[in-house]
């Protein structure tokens, strides 16, 4: 149903792993050779949930846990950036890490290892009730931004700063429970929740949301919740979120009622066929096409990949068909594009295993 | 006919399960679907065709489940370079691996049927060595044996190593014992010079073994043999090569052999492969390499399943065992035709999942089993034996939570009992995380469980609702489409209209109204609360700025709000009470003549309201009835004095 | 392959898992109610997260409330009251288990309480000691305060002979379990009293059209009809024509199969499957597993044992387990 625009095929590896893998990211690395990814693990046997920085082997086919940290509870969302990551739980509490920098593995030979795994322990937690009542629904950090925002199903919304230390930008005391976030500049942030809800937060303005927008354009027929968003430098009156049902949409803070679907099912005008009809996990922007196709317009929203509970991983863009990288049997549950190689995306799939696709 | 299933591709995965299955468990099911078209039945050409189109699908999926069972080296490689070694140290194949081999060979290969014996030569070479438990096999002595290969100075005079190469012979392994047959003394270049002779019969003993004919379409590359697909052609050479041995045997060549365990090894080697039972009972261990030797050597054409079965019992009576392991108790059901004793060994031996996936082979061989796995069972509620094991397996799948995802397929292919057991199992799971739930939310979708899906919906809702989650609680509740509860909630809000509550708590009744939304409902109740927030709204916004302006809207608010037929009557003195400050507003009168009569008409239908039974005060102080008359006759008369 | 789940406390009588087995409801000799909770769904260990007093008795017996009505649990306690408790996180409070509801009744106890969900109301079906069964039905969803009573019963198939004091020692009450909505409701009762009347397990049925619970079938064969009935288990019927029932009396552990649609006589018919013996002492509690293929058992001889129909519905014994001490 796809047609592909690509050349070539983009070359997959799959690792399978011995945990169930909840959240994957790439970590920054001094060489293209020696890639390193963290990733959010639970293991079922023992019923521990951990974080732990892998690297992969120059022929991607295995990886090696360097580092690894038990988490008071399975984590429930995972951000990095170059310097640093973020990792929030379901019991309400936020970690942040600092990126370690001496990740090479000693030789290359990586059958004879041998090294266990160090531990590693975040610079900054936040815990306790004040935090976040119940599960952290979606945590952000900016790179060379001072603060981490968080947001929880309990309807608040908390910036943490470097030394621990929190405040709290807004509480719904429940009438809004959070799904996710992203940073658009050092003082502006979007959230999103039920309903297809998006809130811009601008915070040298008021500590309420500044625009809102309701995800209601067939008039409630399909609704559900916003899992991921994403703001392209570039284009930061713009966010792109995904959510229920395969709906990916763009919202212009410009025009804050005219959402541009992208994808969804239901009654829409836009797509006859839609990529995905099940949850959209994440969605990215995919500098990679972007870079391919240079005559996007400025009006036209950048193409972006996502990854979906029916087990597609796929890049899409405004008025195209998308292009579909794999259809698995199983659901994709996280993937993250590699900021500095974008042709190399990682994701996890629910059937504990890792596939690193490469593109030509 | 094959009652038409479609398969789904789901996943290959190696794991313990900590008692809950033996061993391992792997998934596998192939998207397929079946096109038997029973009127296809009529023409014997077509059903040929038909029967060889079913063969090839479960030939095709027995083969996918071999892959998935893993592809571990042979330990019995022939193309080993180390001359002395003689056992690849790969990866042990596993019991389930073997036994679903036997399976396939017996019942999906059709190509099989001919080759049974040879076809059982190559199975034992790749799983002897599991068979190794309390008695030693074949396998396991070569292991032991060529562990002290490095240490042996002189190979040949180790009784051993005589005793290796007989037992390897005896049950076709000839490449090993050609290749342990080089390794005899009489090949170094040192002592080939005064060991001529013994060195040529070592040599014409291995040269015949290499030649020797079997029974069989090909052999794999590497291997020993000569191989004749027709039996007179193998007649021919059988005897042949028969009488070359016989005349090997009583050459004179064996006087000048003066090394005694040579001469006797080789004498051993000759009286197996002319046949002699003792000796073959004497150089195996279990009664299948026994068996497996009987085919070799002594009854090459040996066809048909009562043939083998009696040859079996025959064997088992040379070398009985205590505890027959689980692989020869299965081999002894399959070639007894009994398939209710095969699947019992499954069961027992390999458990639920070789059970649930073999009756897909069983069933491709003969009708008679087809019948039996299909027949329906009253008394366990009209199912057939195969749809009772796919959902024992299924329930299997579901005790783990890494795998109940995948039983959701199992159970859609059971046609009786498999949706509703689905429908239990999908009620059943937690509805408190959100990820989880939306991915058994998923499952309801693909298999169209509107009702499950609505109701674990309402029991997150509900639970979020009474966590202090209201926005998700009144999300689940409106994905659930639960108007009853929805409006149980709309009705609490209506308890704070007319009363005094704090800011908070009006932002909190004024967040859920927004929640339950206004266009989803038809009108009624909650059109008549987003008027109230909105006139609640615009009061507050009179009584902080004190402008006209705001005055005037909140007045035209109250008026919206007064002529609306949903606002219940309960309600307007509350409201009209509320508004006392607009009523009476210094500037000016807010409201003109008719708005203000409209108002007093209704103060009065109130007051008529009241006398009759079943009407509920409401709980404002007792003049406050008083106070908005006089408030409303005083607006009436400013009102008048202004439009004059 | 044991591994321990849970370790509870000292002086624990009795226990109660929830309906997605992710929450364990315990109660002491001493009135305390203790909650244990996995930090998972995945996970299978559980540790205390909530403990309070809620009687100065010893709590006989705890039943949690359907799901779609909250986390909530009716403890029956030693003095005969039966008590509704809620986990609720109320205005800004924090969550925490509230009282909702107190039932008593003078001169009679409490012996045995189950819950039915009916469409849009939930009903809970209360057995006294005096031999009367009332069956209360819930008018707010939101609020476990509110509870009608919608009838009362007593376990008689002939409903014009009344019975005075009865008085009895246990009563056992089970739901069918049904998802179909089109289904009439449906619970059996028994009782192990000194009224033989009342003791034989029948199956009542809310008829709609006249609004009252209707006894139509009674589960024991005419000379049985006065054993005392120890415990009853509805199993969940995942696609046959009949209902499976077990009730266990002092003769053993009986099988039945019963078909809710009436024929053309209009009676349901009835059939004895099986009566399971071979065991030691009384069967006190049997549950079904959810395929309604497995019947697990346990009493006083200490012994779990799990029971299974063969093909040709002949139950036998499949395993019996001793808990490790």
């Amino acid at each position: 149903m796809a047609i592909t625009n690509l050349p070539k095929n983009p070359e997959i590896h799959r690792i399978p792993q011995p945990k169930f893998i909840d959240a994957i990211r790439w970590l920054s690395s001094p060489s293209p050779f020696q890639k390193s990814f963290i990733t959010s693990l639970y293991d079922s046997d023992y019923h521990t949930p951990s974080l732990e920085i892998h690297s992969l082997d120059p022929s991607k086919t295995l990886t090696t846990a360097l580092f690894s940290w038990t988490p008071p509870s399975r984590i429930s969302s995972l951000k990095s950036t170059p310097s640093l990551f973020a990792a929030s739980t379901f019991l309400g509490s936020l970690h942040i890490f600092k990126t370690p920098e001496e990740m090479s593995v000693l030789g290359n030979d990586m059958s004879d290892l041998g090294s266990k795994t160090s531990d590693m322990e975040p610079v900054v937690s936040v815990v306790g009730r004040e935090f976040h009542v119940g599960s952290v629904g979606g945590v952000d950090l900016m790179e060379g931004g001072s603060e981490c925002v968080t947001v929880g199903e309990d309807g608040r919304v908390n910036l943490v700063v470097e030394r621990g230390d929190f405040r709290r930008v807004f509480d719904e005391n429940g009438l809004v429970s959070y799904s996710a976030v992203k940073w658009a500049s050092p003082a502006e942030f979007v959230t999103g929740g039920c309903g297809f809800g998006l809130q811009w937060w601008d915070l040298r303005q008021s500590s309420a949301a500044v625009a809102q927008f309701k995800g209601n354009w067939d008039h409630g027929t399909t609704s559900g919740i916003i899992h991921s968003i994403d703001i392209n430098p570039s284009r930061k009156h713009t966010c792109l979120a995904g959510g229920s049902s395969g709906t990916v949409f763009a919202w212009d803070l410009r025009r804050p009622q005219e959402p541009i679907i992208l994808s969804s099912i239901g009654s829409s005008d836009t797509m006859t066929h839609p990529l995905s009809e099940s949850e959209v996990w994440e969605v990215q922007y995919d500098c990679y096409t972007n870079s391919l196709n240079s005559n996007i317009s400025s009006s036209r929203i950048l193409p972006a990949m996502i990854c979906s509970e029916d087990g597609i991983l796929a890049v899409i863009g405004q008025g195209e068909e998308p292009t579909e990288l794999l259809a698995e049997p199983c659901a994709i549950n996280s993937f993250d594009i590699d900021n500095q190689n974008p042709s190399d995306v990682i994701c996890s799939l629910e059937w504990e295993s890792i596939v690193i696709l490469s593109r030509p | 006919m094959y009652i038409g299933l479609v398969w789904l591709v789901v996943r290959f995965r190696n794991w313990h399960l900590d008692g809950y299955i033996s061993d391992e468990i792997f998934s596998l099911i192939k998207v397929k679907s079946n096109q038997a078209d029973s009127s296809a039945s009529a023409s014997g050409g077509a059903l040929s065709q038909e029967f060889c189109f079913e063969w090839d699908h479960v030939m095709e999926y027995s083969k996918d489940i071999k892959e998935l069972l893993g592809n571990p080296k042979s330990n019995y490689d022939p193309l080993i370079e180390d001359p002395k070694e003689v056992l690849n140290k790969g990866e042990e194949p596993t019991s389930l691996k073997a036994a679903w081999e036997l399976m396939e060979m017996f019942y999906a290969d059709k190509l099989c049927q001919s080759w049974f014996p040879e076809r059982l030569v190559d199975w034992l070479a790749d799983y002897d060595c599991l068979l190794s438990g309390d008695q030693p096999t074949v396998h396991s002595k070569l292991v032991d044996f060529q562990g002290t290969l490095v240490t042996l100075q002189v190979i040949e005079d180790d009784p051993k190593y005589w005793e290796v190469i007989s037992s390897a012979l005896a049950i076709g392994w000839l490449e090993i014992v050609v290749k342990l047959l080089r390794l005899h003394g009489s090949y170094q270049l040192d002592q080939l010079g005064h060991r001529e002779t013994e060195n040529g019969l070592v040599e014409t003993v291995a040269v015949l073994i290499s030649m020797m004919p079997r029974m069989r379409l090909e052999l794999k590359n590497g291997k020993l043999g000569e191989c004749f697909e027709a039996k007179p052609d193998f007649m021919k050479a059988w005897e042949k090569w028969r009488e070359q041995i016989t005349k090997l045997d009583s050459s004179a060549f064996w006087v000048p052999c003066h090394h005694r365990q040579t001469r006797e090894g080789l004498k051993n080697l000759i009286q197996i492969m002319l046949g002699n039972t003792k000796i073959l009972c004497t150089a195996t261990d279990h009664w299948i390499e026994l068996y497996i030797s009987h085919f070799l050597f002594i009854r090459p054409f040996t066809v048909g399943f009562e043939g083998m079965y009696n040859l079996a019992q025959k064997c088992i009576q040379m070398k009985p065992m205590s505890s027959p392991h689980k692989l020869l108790r299965l081999i002894i059901g399959i070639i007894g035709e009994n398939t209710e004793v095969v699947l019992a060994e499954c069961s027992r031996g390999f458990g639920p999942w070789m059970v649930a996936h073999a009756i897909e082979l069983l069933t491709a061989r003969s009708d008679l089993a087809d019948i039996l796995l299909h027949k329906e069972h009253d008394d366990i509620g009209g199912i057939s034996m195969e749809e009772l094991h796919r959902l024992v397996y299924a329930q299997v799948l579901t005790s783990h939570f890494l795998t109940w995802q995948i039983a959701p397929v199992y159970l859609t292919s059971c046609m009786k009992q498999g949706m509703s057991l689905l429908e239990f199992l999908l009620y059943r799971q937690p509805a408190q995380h959100n990820q989880l739930l939306l991915k058994n939310l998923e499952i309801c979708r693909l298999y169209d469980l509107d009702h499950v899906s609505s109701n674990i919906m309402k029991i997150a809702g509900v639970y979020h609702w009474k966590h202090g989650r209201k926005g998700l609680g009144v999300f689940w509740l409106q994905q659930a489409r639960d108007e009853f509860l929805l409006n149980k909630i709309a009705r609490q809000l209506f308890d704070s209209v007319g009363k005094s509550i704090s800011s908070e708590s009006f932002k909190q009744w004024e967040g859920l109204i927004e929640l339950l939304g206004s266009e989803s409902k038809p009108a009624g109740s909650l059109e008549f609360l987003h008027k109230y927030r909105d006139f609640k709204k615009s009061l507050q916004q009179a009584c902080d700025r004190k402008t006209l302006d705001a005055a005037q809207h909140a007045a035209d608010s109250l008026m919206s709000l007064m002529k609306n037929p949903s606002t219940p009557q309960r309600f307007w003195l509350p409201l009209l009470y509320d508004s006392l400050t607009l009523l009476s507003w210094p500037a000016r009168p807010l409201l003109n003549v008719s708005q203000t009569n409209l108002l007093l008409n209704k103060l009065q239908e109130l007051s008529m309201a009241s006398v009759r039974p079943g009407f509920v005060a409401s709980d404002l102080p007792a003049e406050a009835l008083n106070s908005v008359r006089l408030a409303l006759a005083t607006n009436l008369g400013r009102a008048i004095l202004e439009e004059q | 392959m044991e591994k321990s789940v849970a370790t509870l406390d000292e002086g624990t009588t009795c226990t109660s898992w929830n309906y997605c087995g992710q929450r364990l409801a315990t109660g002491s000799f001493n009135g305390f109610l203790s909650i244990f909770d996995s930090p998972d769904p995945a996970s299978s260990s559980f540790t205390a997260t909530s403990k309070i007093r809620i009687h100065e008795g010893g709590i006989v017996k705890i039943v949690w409330i359907p799901p779609e009505y909250g986390d909530a649990v009716a403890c029956i306690c030693g003095d005969g009251s039966l008590s509704l408790w809620e986990e609720i996180a109320e205005d800004g409070q924090p969550l925490q288990w509230k009282l909702c509801e107190t039932f008593r009744s003078k001169g009679s106890t409490v012996l045995e309480a189950q819950f039915g969900v009916i469409r849009t109301s939930l009903k809970m079906v209360v057995a006294y000691s005096d031999g009367h069964v009332k069956v209360y039905e819930l008018l707010d969803p939101f609020e476990l305060k509110n509870w009608q009573l919608q009838a009362e019963i007593q376990n008689v198939i002939d409903s014009v002979s009344t019975f005075g004091k009865a008085s009895c020692f246990s009563a056992s009450i089970s739901w069918n379990p049904q998802l179909n909505e089109s289904q009439e409701p449906s619970f059996v009762l028994g009782f192990n009293s000194d009224t033989p009347q009342l003791n034989s397990s029948k199956v009542w049925v809310f008829d709609q059209a006249h609004h009252r619970w209707l006894p139509v079938a009674e589960l024991a064969l005419p000379l049985d009809k006065s054993d005392q009935v120890f415990a009853v288990a509805w199993a969940p019927n995942i696609g046959r024509a009949y209902e499976l029932i077990a009730v266990a009396t002092h003769k053993g552990i009986t099988i039945w199969h019963v078909r809710l649609n009436p024929d053309l006589d209009g009676r349901l018919s009835l059939k004895k499957a099986a009566l399971l013996s071979g065991y030691e002492g009384e069967v006190w509690q049997m549950e079904w597993d959810m395929s309604g293929m497995t019947l697990a058992t346990s009493g006083t001889d200490g012994m779990i044992r799990l029971w299974q129909s063969n093909l040709n519905g002949v139950w036998l014994e499949q395993a019996a387990f001793e808990p490790t001490p």
